[in-house]
């Protein structure tokens, strides 16, 4: 809440006061449609730890004056995607108000409509003053609707707002210009229409307005532009109550919380180093879906902290003219000279391309101009169309368009952050925790079964991991190996499945096991045959947080290998030319499947040419403390871990050597170095973690008996196979790929869930 | 992709002239280039999504009308039984979609000169960023003929595009 509240009836003079206070106003960018919840947002604001201004955002559909449809999803229970402000009654938006909105606690209405009538009435009747919008930046990002038509209905939804002065009170507009499509419009222009949306509110009566201007993607760059936008601000408006409002970034927004914050700061150091007065958050949720309350109170309270580290350790240094203020006043020249009414003269630019949005569909948009990011981020004119600027600028770079060329544009400032996120983790810096995406846990599930299997995607999958399966099978028995079927449920299971719940099964009053994995029938098969394999179906129920990690299911399959008398090398190896065999097979047939998914065949180029190198798991764990991670020398290489270890590589890699404790009693201890197993990891590259485990197997009946004590089991429950011990199985070894896990490597999927046919994500009901 | 050309300002009109198929039409590696609308519903705003879905159509060798922001079912209506489409991309981020994605496709399959037109939708269609399984339950029933949920990615589009190709070519 604010230090600076006192006695106002002006929302542009409690953020002169605050300004003037040396605290910078923060405020959200807010809206749902209950009233209620649309009021405990207005509070959590007020009572965030900040200078704060409330914020209603309108729907959709009120912005675009359907309020029937509105009021027919008020009726049917649907969530809006902010406040109708039309549809409910004055009454009820008085009520949302009463006792929270003040003096002390201005709300803002931001909707988006360029036939904003209705909504001024709507807000004035319910005791509000400020709002939002423009002529121009109501209408070009936001509708359809003839820019024309736009300007007469702001003339009259001025007069309709100036109008309040009569009543003694000072009515706020603030000009949505220097926002406009929120990406890719070169400063200038945005200050341009912030100038010149803020002398048509003049004209039509109002004082007290505020210039905005949408954070961009180069921090040099930006200060320049809220520089001159303050000089020309201070020029053309000198005799209105005006200030700066900087909104944080308006485009594709990062996708981690961290990288979020991170960009929400340089937000609040710009307006503190442009002298702005308020500034407009961005929350961690914005790449995702529409914010949460207490979201958006992180967001405020984050922000007035930066702000106010800002002001203790001001950034030195030189802002350095490049241009953009001359740019921007040649824009605002060539307009108001075109006529003395501002309406037709922002109409006749338009028309005549004096004024024109990068990449704006609307109608009335000449679409002539085209602008680009450079190396560093700066925003530049590739194509100035009618643009009065020639004299200024040459432009530069390419025009042409491409859809991954738009979407790096588009996505650079996501991408910037994210990245520096991630570069801050691996030194040590923060947690892995505040990294994860926001959103993963909404990431979507498979769609229905039938929606699911009928999809090309998973159909074409399908195909590769047959291709796998049958190429698998080819090398295996080509190589001698028998082919057994594994059974699904057992006394006991593998109980090396760490954090997974097993499933019980009634067998005759026996309380039995689905299998967790097929290892303890894999050693004792090897009494009928030398070297066996499997397909097993696994069942482990893993933990709920393991449903948003892409890479864990509660069902999939193994192909499961041992075989008698080998060492650890042997076994590395054969799993090196299996998984050789089959990338090279899944490459040959079908042809194209793999392009079909938009996976480019040629990363398998070093896989297929090179071995796969070897590393200790001491060798990983300091590899990983060298970057910063803090990886535990005694455990299993954490999935953080694995996953930086996996992007760094291009080719799988395998992982040996893990400290005994780590995994289940059959891994072998070696002999020269106790303590540690005979058994290693295959790690895919590019992210996509572990592949498969294996080992030299314990066969001594006292050495299992001893291991199964130190992990806490009871070696009881183990009776069958611990007779077969006894009797003697063949020491080997073996491994397990995860066949569904190899697939998503194959495919390049980003779930693993989409490599399987009825995929069993944990937690989730499905077929 | 042209956004506009040098001759002709107010692009967004000139595209919603109708494109027909003509001999000359350079066809995709899969078979003729297929001519697509693509638009979003009535209260939805947003337009960087509109432009990259047809630059990714056109870089398959498609033909495409870009109807721009806040398309009103009537007009979308009335462009597909004045051009009679092969394909309709329906796109919306603004938390809308399902709802609005449902009426519109109710109004489209009533017309039976567009029962049989293909027509997807995807994007962010619920407030909380994708609408979830029983929301695209609802719409396949509702008459799409697919959904692209944010999330389900580019790829799985490219390949429903490259199958109705082929399907349009036999
Ligand atoms: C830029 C932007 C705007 C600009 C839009 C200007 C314009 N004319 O385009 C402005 C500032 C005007 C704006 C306004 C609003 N916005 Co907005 N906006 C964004 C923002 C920041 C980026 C969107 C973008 O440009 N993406 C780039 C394009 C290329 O990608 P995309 O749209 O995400 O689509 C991708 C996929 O979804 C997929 N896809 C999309 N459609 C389809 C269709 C098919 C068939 C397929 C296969 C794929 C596909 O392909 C794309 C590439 O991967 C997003 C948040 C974010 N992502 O960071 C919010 C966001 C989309 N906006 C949102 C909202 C709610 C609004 C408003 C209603 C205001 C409000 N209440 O907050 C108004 C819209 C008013 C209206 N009438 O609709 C919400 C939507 C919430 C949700 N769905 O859960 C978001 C997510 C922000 C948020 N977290 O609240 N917005």
């Amino acid at each position: 809440m604010s230090a600076a509240a006192g006695s106002t009836r002006s929302f542009g003079e409690f953020v002169a006061r605050a300004h003037r206070a040396g605290e910078l106003v923060v405020q959200p960018r807010m809206g749902v449609s209950s009233p209620k919840a649309m009021r405990d947002g207005l509070l959590a604001t007020k009572q965030a730890n900040a200078t704060t201004v409330g914020t209603i955002t309108l729907d959709s559909y009120t912005r675009m004056g359907d309020d029937e449809t509105a009021r027919a999803a008020l009726a049917s229970g649907a969530d809006l995607n902010g406040y109708p402000i039309v549809a409910h009654d004055v009454a009820t938006t008085r009520a949302v108000l009463d006792g929270v909105a003040g003096a002390d606690f201005p709300v803002q209405v931001r909707h988006g409509s360029p036939c904003p009538e209705d909504i001024f009435r709507a807000l004035m009747a319910a005791g509000m003053h400020a709002t939002e919008g423009g002529p121009a930046s109501y209408c070009l990002p936001y509708s359809r609707t003839p820019l024309c038509t736009s300007i007469q209905h702001w003339v009259r939804s001025c007069a309709l707002l100036a109008r309040l002065r009569e009543t003694g009170i000072e009515p706020h507009l603030e000009t949505f210009g220097g926002c406009m499509l929120g990406q890719l419009c070169p400063p200038s222009l945005l200050i341009a229409l912030s100038v010149l949306e803020c002398l048509f509110f003049r004209q039509h009566g109002l004082r007290s307005v505020s210039l905005s201007y949408a954070q961009q993607t180069n921090a040099d760059q930006d200060r320049e532009a809220v520089r001159a936008l303050h000089r020309l601000a201070a020029e053309r408006l000198p005799d209105v109550d005006s200030h700066v409002v900087i909104y944080a970034y308006m485009g594709v927004y990062p996708r981690t919380s961290d990288g979020a914050a991170r960009l929400l700061t340089e937000a609040a150091r710009l307006a503190v180093q442009g002298g702005a007065a308020r500034l407009i958050v961005k929350t961690a949720a914005e790449a995702y879906r529409i914010p949460t309350f207490a979201e958006n109170v992180e967001a405020l309270e984050t922000a007035a902290a930066a702000a106010a580290a800002e002001r203790r350790a001001p950034l030195v240094g030189e802002v350095e003219d490049t241009g953009i203020y001359a740019e921007a006043k040649a824009l605002v020249d060539a307009v108001v000279d075109l006529d003395p009414d501002l309406g037709t003269a922002l109409a006749t630019a338009f028309r005549s391309g004096y004024l024109d949005i990068p990449y704006c569909l609307h109608p009335d948009n000449a679409g002539r101009t085209r602008s680009y990011l450079d190396g560093t981020g700066w925003l530049r004119w590739s194509r100035l169309g009618s643009l009065p600027i020639g004299h200024l600028v040459r432009p530069t770079g390419s025009t042409e368009l491409t859809a991954t060329g738009l979407l790096a544009s588009l996505s650079y400032v996501e991408h910037k952050f994210d990245d520096a996120s991630l570069d801050e983790y691996l030194k040590g810096a923060r947690p892995m925790a505040q990294i994860h995406d926001t959103g993963t846990a909404r990431r979507p599930l498979p769609g229905s079964p039938g929606e699911h299997l009928s999809s090309p995607v998973t159909r074409t999958v399908l195909t590769i991991q047959h291709r796998i399966l049958t190429a698998a099978r080819d090398f295996l028995c080509g190589q001698g190996f028998i082919e057994l079927l594994a059974p699904l449920i057992g006394p006991v299971t593998d109980p090396g499945a760490r954090g997974a719940k097993q499933v019980d099964v009634d067998y005759y009053g026996h309380r039995y096991k689905l299998m967790t994995s097929a290892i303890l029938y894999k050693q004792a098969s090897l009494t009928a045959f030398e070297k066996i394999f499997f397909i097993a179906p696994c069942v482990r129920l893993e933990p709920l947080e393991t449903a948003s990690t892409s890479r864990h299911l509660a069902e999939f399959h193994q192909i499961d290998v041992e075989v008698a008398g080998a060492s650890r090398e042997h076994i590395m190896e054969l799993a090196e030319q299996l998984v050789g065999h089959v990338v090279q097979e899944v490459l040959a047939h079908p042809r194209g499947a793999l392009e079909r998914l938009g996976r480019d065949p040629s990363v398998f180029a070093d896989l297929l040419t090179q071995s796969f190198e070897r590393r200790s798991h001491a060798d990983a764990v300091s590899d990983l403390r060298a970057m910063g991670h803090p990886q535990n020398p005694d455990a299993e290489i954490d999935w953080a871990g694995e996953a930086i270890l996996s992007r760094k590589a291009s080719k799988p890699f395998f992982i040996t050597d893990y400290p005994k404790g780590s995994r289940g009693f059959y891994d072998r201890e070696s002999l020269d170095r106790p303590g540690y197993l005979r058994n290693f990891d295959l790690i895919a590259p590019e992210g996509y973690g572990e592949l498969a485990s294996g080992s030299e197997r314990e066969h001594d009946y006292g050495t299992i008996i001893a291991r199964i004590r130190e992990t806490g089991e009871n070696p009881a429950k183990y009776g069958w196979y611990l007779q077969m011990v006894r009797d003697g199985i063949p020491a080997s070894a073996g491994f397990g790929i995860g066949l569904e896990r190899l697939t998503r490597y194959l495919a390049g999927l980003d779930s693993v869930w989409q490599a399987s046919a009825y995929p069993k994500i944990p937690g989730v009901v499905a077929p | 992709m042209d956004l506009a050309t040098e001759e002709s300002p107010g692009d967004a009109r000139r595209a919603a002239v109708p494109v027909r198929r003509h001999p000359g039409t350079p066809d995709t590696p899969y078979g003729p280039s297929l001519s697509v609308v693509v638009t979003t519903v009535a209260s939805d705003a947003h337009t960087w999504n509109l432009v990259f879905l047809q630059l990714v159509l056109e870089e398959l060798g498609h033909r495409v009308v870009n109807l721009g922001a806040c398309v009103p079912d009537e007009l979308l209506v009335a462009q597909c039984l004045g051009t009679r489409p092969d394909l309709v991309v329906v796109s919306s981020v603004n938390g809308h979609g399902f709802h609005d994605g449902l009426r519109l496709i109710g109004r489209i399959r009533a017309c039976p000169e567009l029962a049989d037109t293909r027509v997807v939708i995807g994007g962010k269609l619920g407030i909380n960023g994708v609408g979830g399984r029983e929301c695209r339950d609802q719409l396949r029933a509702a008459g799409f003929d697919a959904i692209f949920e944010e999330g389900t990615g580019i790829l799985e589009f490219r390949s429903f595009a490259k199958q109705l190709t082929m399907s349009v070519s036999t």
